[in-house]
């Protein structure tokens, strides 16, 4: 049996390891177009701000490959996928036949078509080599501007500044973080930020990147501006574009394979062409609290989605149950935060909000016929788990709903 | 293999589970000197409406933790089925994601000079556990699922939220 997985991060390295575990014979090959071995993307920020190097993102011992024997090609890119011959065809001119093939090959930043964005020392955050081009520019940076206030943008931003270089962070809605915290949340974590010395501009969008041929005209300076929508302009020599992904689809363009915003898959990870998976980033599956098709970007659904597809590739079925999309914003200072389904009220939602602003502390849970679909916990998170399994499992909390808001709610209350 | 159950009705709330593991984890292996070394139990032992509950991690077959792992610091050992973050080449860095996906809410966040996720370690395959060994109600029982089933029936609330998750 020959798998072939393409992408070798969160969701084609567990994938794997799983196929490995369940069959010892057959032959595994990863392929992906970076020249690394496999790094936690999460990690990044980290990277920035020089906590870890290239040898402590690794997420899998340096002899990973070996030892679980995977024939890997790194830094060549997929190019096409021919589904009737089962074969892929690399940029090098390699073919590589598949009897089952993973599509893990994730998301890459979006950049929004905003005038001037295509100069110099303007940079992405998705990748390593994105990473490297940031570090390989700060010398001679004193400001820099990130454009997007969520999880990304604020984490790059947080990692700048504690080199030293001065930060602004754009965002065009009224609040930071706007996919999943409310205002209420969202503004306890700006404080937090500005109390640190970062600006944080909100509700501005950007109209345009003003490059330093340009700037210096204008302005008889060195150095490049952000023009915002109000007018106003911000001087800086770096500019990162954080303004959310999108998903590595160009691979199955052409196939039988339907995609929406992601790669459409079955519950068993499988898209419309016998023989091909997908898994991570790159697909949209069934969210537990909507009951929606959607993308949820984040590093535990892309592993267990990986585990998935391993597992019906070696013919061992299995579905996937469907996860809670959640975000979590740790990395900003001292005040954890976690936000998990739907946090803003709605049609038939109840919500409950037990605030302690002089401890920074905030939690909202947000029901629906007894069933939690919602939470969002600022300050205090220990028990985030519990509640984000009560989500996932669409647990009827009628008998114990008062538990729920106890300030010591752990799981023991559904034991005792 | 060999899993740790509580038996509530046993327990009394002693905490001397509590006191065991975090001698079992300082350095001076004694209690007073855990306690001067500041070492937190992996073992927490709630509250719940007047009864208490301990709690900790269960070593899940298919742990949540390590799925949720974004630096692969969490690792469950094929051989000893023991779910730990320490003892890796990958370091914890303290993001919280495994905190957010246990579904027993038994990993604490520990901040200071280096963040950690603390857990049980199962003391690292001691062959008892320090705080099953320390229990003088015979509250915890180390053995295999099997065994102890019978006492798991007992407890309905327990078994419809394991079921569930
Ligand atoms: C800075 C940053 C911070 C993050 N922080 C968090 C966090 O705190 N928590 C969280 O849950 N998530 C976080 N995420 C998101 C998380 O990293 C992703 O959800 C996860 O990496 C998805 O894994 P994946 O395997 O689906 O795809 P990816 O990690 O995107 O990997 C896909 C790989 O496939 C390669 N590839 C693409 N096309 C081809 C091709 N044609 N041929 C060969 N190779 C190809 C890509 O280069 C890439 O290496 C963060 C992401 C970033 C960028
Ligand atoms: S920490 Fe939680 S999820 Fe991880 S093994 Fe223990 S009980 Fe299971
Ligand atoms: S806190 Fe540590 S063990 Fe938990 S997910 Fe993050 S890195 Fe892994």
């Amino acid at each position: 049996m020959n798998y072939v997985i393409i992408g070798n991060s969160a969701a084609g390295v567990k994938c794997a390891e799983t196929i490995r575990e369940v069959d010892r014979q057959g032959n595994i090959t990863i392929i992906t177009d970076e020249a690394y071995h496999a790094y936690s993307k999460c990690l990044l920020p980290d990277y920035l701000s020089g906590d870890r190097d290239e040898d402590t993102i690794r997420i899998r011992n340096l002899d990973f490959y070996s030892q679980n024997r995977i024939t890997t090609y790194f830094g060549v890119k997929a190019q096409k996928i021919n589904p009737a011959q089962k074969i892929v065809a690399l940029e090098n001119g390699k073919t590589i036949p598949y009897d089952k093939l993973l599509i893990a090959t994730g998301s890459r930043s979006f950049i929004p078509p905003i005038p001037g964005i295509e100069g110099e020392n303007i940079f992405g955050l998705r990748n390593l080599d994105d990473a490297k081009k940031i570090l390989q520019a700060l010398p001679g940076v004193r400001r820099a501007v990130v454009i997007g206030g969520g999880f990304v943008g604020l984490e790059a931003a947080y990692a700048l500044y504690s080199r030293g270089v001065e930060l602004t962070v754009v965002e065009k809605l009224p609040q930071i973080l706007p996919s999943q915290f409310d205002a209420k949340a969202a503004k306890i974590l700006e404080k937090d930020m500005l109390c640190e010395g970062i600006r944080i501009i909100t509700g501005n969008g950007i109209k345009e990147i003003i490059n330093p041929g340009i700037w210096q005209k204008m302005f008889g300076k060195k150095g490049k501006g952000v023009r915002l929508e109000d007018g106003e302009t911000l001087k800086c020599e770096l500019i990162i574009v954080a303004t959310g992904t999108k998903a590595n689809t160009e691979l199955v363009q052409g196939t039988a394979i339907k995609v929406n915003r992601g790669i459409v898959v079955d519950e068993f990870m499988q898209t419309d062409e016998p023989d091909i998976y997908a898994a991570g980033d790159v697909v949209e599956t069934i969210d537990a609290v909507t009951g929606q098709r959607k993308l949820t970007p984040i590093w535990p659904n892309a592993v267990v989605q990986g585990r998935i597809a391993g597992l019906n590739m070696a013919g061992i079925q299995k579905p996937y149950t469907a996860l809670v999309g959640m975000q979590n914003a740790v990395e900003f200072r001292e005040i954890p935060a976690i936000a998990a389904g739907l946090t803003e009220a709605g049609e038939g939602l109840e919500e409950i909000v037990i605030e302690n602003q002089a401890q920074n502390k905030y939690k909202k849970l947000v029901m629906k016929d007894n069933r939690l679909v919602g939470m969002i916990l600022v300050g205090d998170i220990r028990q985030a788990g519990v509640y984000n399994t009560l989500i996932k499992n669409k647990i009827d909390i009628s008998r114990n709903k008062e538990f729920l808001f106890k300030e010591d709610f752990n799981f023991g209350y559904f034991l005792a | 293999m060999k899993e740790i159950f509580v038996d509530l009705d046993k327990c009394v709330g002693c905490l001397t589970c509590t006191l065991a593991c975090a001698a079992e984890h300082s350095n001076s292996k004694d209690i007073v000197g855990a306690m001067l070394e500041k070492v937190r139990s992996r073992i927490a032992v709630e509250s719940v409406g007047g009864k208490p509950v301990p709690l900790m991690c269960r070593h899940c077959e298919e742990p949540a933790c390590v799925d949720a792992c974004m630096t692969g610091a969490m690792q469950k050992d094929k051989v000893t089925g023991i779910v730990t973050n320490e003892g890796h080449e990958q370091k914890c860095v303290g993001c919280w994601m495994c905190i957010m996906a246990c579904p027993y809410g038994v990993i604490t966040p520990v901040e200071g000079e280096t963040r950690l996720a603390l857990k049980c370690d199962r003391c690292g395959g001691k062959e008892v556990p320090a705080c099953v060994a320390s229990c003088p109600q015979g509250a915890l029982i180390y053995d295999e699922a099997k065994v102890v089933a019978e006492l798991r029936r007992h407890n309905a609330a327990q078994l419809a939220m394991s079921k569930a998750v």
